[in-house]
Parts: structure tokens; C-alpha cells; sequence
């Protein structure tokens, strides 16, 4: 199963790949409006923005988790202490 | 050759480790499981237990996070089926029930974990619930349930689980709580959330 390099949704159809494009490794959520990746801190915030809005949790929580998450996918190895 | 089937070994050990890991956080609680007791269980050295789980925060987290994953396929394969809202809930009443002893602590216990335990858990349940959402979305443009936020509609069918299972005691004396009242709880949850 291939999953996107920067939030690990599995990607199975063809419109979960960033512009339906089967040959890029992230997803239609971890792209920006011009179809390239999202930088570390924007996706942080949207996953921050995810969880808050999955579950009404306090950002700070919410943050921790986010940046846990990220940090043990692909995308982010060498992003981890940057904020 | 012979290195390919190492790393299988080494696939199977680890798969094994965490799915005595799971059997002895449902039976004992995460913080009175020790990593002995694991190794002891799964028939392995301790040494070789920590060669594969250098931490217990490590085995603690790995062990949600394959909780989490085996959960998180099957609503997703429910989801890409296009199922309505009441059977992806029934779908995740069906991935508490195959680990309802494990949930059952990992829900009392969750304040007392590691932080990276505690994170996996945040990120599982905004999936289950990102999942609901996709449901519901659809039965909220067609009217048919009330128009909630997700935080919402999600929390509201989790406090009625987490009651069940973290007073379980109360409910059941012997047997899953899910089996017998997941029916009764997923009937009254769509009897609330029902556009009036
Ligand atoms: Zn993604």
C-alpha cells in the first residue's frame, strides 16, 4: 500500500494523489494550491487545524500530537527540530 | 537470500512481541504490564525484546499505533465503499470489539502513558473521526441528520462508549460490554443525531 510521505494517508484511488498524479508520493491534502508540497510548518498547522476540528481539543495538545505524527513520516526526517 | 529472510524473521518477531504486547496491556493495564511479563509471554528473552522495543514507551506506543492502524484500514475500506454513516459506526464498534480489553485500558489509562502514547492516541481519533465526518457529511446535505460540527457529533458518540467501556464493570459482569450493548448505543446515537 502506498501512503503519502507527509501526513501517511494510505492512497489508493487516483484522486487521493496530489493532482491525481499517481506518480507524486504525497496526498491531495498535503499539496499546495500550485499542486507542490506543503512546506513543515504549513502542514503542521493543518494537521493542528485537523485535530481541533476532528475532536474540539486545545491547540497546545493538539500541537504536540501533530508534531508527533510528523515526525516519524518520510517527508519530515530532518524537519524534526526546527520549531 | 539469506538476508531477506532474516528481515522476515525479524518482521515476524516484532508482529509477535506486539501481539503479546496488546494480549497483556488488555489483561493488566498499560502501567502494571512490565516488559518481563511481555518477553515472558511471548516465549523471548528479555535482550531480545529490547532489541526490538528499546523502551517501554516505545513498545507502549508501537502497540497503540498497531491498535490504531488495523481500526483506521477498515473504516477507510468502509469509507472508500461509500457506506452509509450507521455501518461506518458499526465498523467501529467491530474494530473496538477485536481489541475491547486493550481500548478498555488504553481509554482509563491515557493520562498516566508517555507522551508519544498519549499523541498516537489524539492522532487515532481525529482518523476515526475525519472518518465518521466523510459519513455523516453526505446525511447531513440530504437532511437526514441534524447539522452538527464534527467535534460534536464525534464526541458525543465517543462519551457514550467510553462510558460503557470505562465503567464496564457496572454494565457487565463477564463478557464484552460492546457486544452487549454496542446494538443499543448505535440505535439511541442515531436516534439523537436524527434531523427532527
Ligand atoms: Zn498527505
Amino acid at each position: 500500500m502506498i501512503k503519502c510521505i507527509a501526513c501517511g494517508m494510505p492512497m489508493n484511488a487516483k484522486e487521493d494523489f496530489a493532482c491525481g498524479d499517481i506518480t507524486k508520493n504525497y496526498c491531495k491534502f498535503c499539496m499546495r494550491e500550485d499542486g507542490s508540497m506543503q512546506s513543515y510548518r504549513e502542514k503542521l498547522n493543518s494537521m493542528t487545524e485537523f485535530i481541533i476540528k476532528t475532536q474540539g481539543i486545545k491547540e497546545q495538545p493538539a500541537r504536540e500530537a501533530a508534531k508527533s505524527m510528523m515526525a516519524k513520516l518520510p517527508a519530515w526526517q530532518n524537519k524534526i527540530d526546527d520549531m | 537470500m539469506a538476508e531477506s529472510k532474516r528481515k522476515i524473521q525479524k518482521e515476524l518477531t516484532r508482529k509477535h512481541i506486539l501481539d503479546t504486547a496488546i494480549k497483556k496491556f488488555g489483561h493488566n493495564g498499560f502501567v502494571k504490564t512490565r516488559t518481563l511479563d511481555i518477553a515472558t509471554a511471548a516465549n523471548i528473552s528479555h535482550g531480545s525484546l529490547f532489541a526490538h522495543f528499546p523502551t517501554m514507551d516505545d513498545l507502549m506506543t508501537s502497540a497503540i499505533e498497531e491498535f490504531g492502524n488495523r481500526l483506521c484500514t477498515r473504516l477507510h475500506d468502509e469509507v472508500s465503499k461509500k457506506q452509509s454513516l450507521p455501518d461506518i459506526l458499526q465498523a467501529h464498534l467491530n474494530g473496538i470489539l477485536d481489541f475491547e480489553d486493550f481500548y478498555t485500558h488504553l481509554i482509563i489509562e491515557r493520562r498516566l502513558l508517555p507522551e508519544s502514547a498519549k499523541n498516537t492516541y489524539i492522532v487515532i481519533q481525529s482518523t476515526i473521526s475525519f472518518h465518521i465526518g466523510l459519513a455523516a457529511e453526505k446525511e447531513i446535505q440530504q437532511g437526514k441528520i441534524k447539522n452538527m460540527p464534527l467535534h460534536m457529533l464525534f464526541n458525543a458518540w465517543m462519551g457514550m462508549i467510553h462510558y460503557y467501556l470505562s465503567n464496564g464493570d457496572l454494565f457487565q459482569q463477564n463478557g464484552s460490554i460492546i457486544k452487549a450493548y454496542g446494538p443499543e448505543l448505535l440505535a439511541n446515537y442515531l436516534l439523537f443525531i436524527k434531523s427532527t
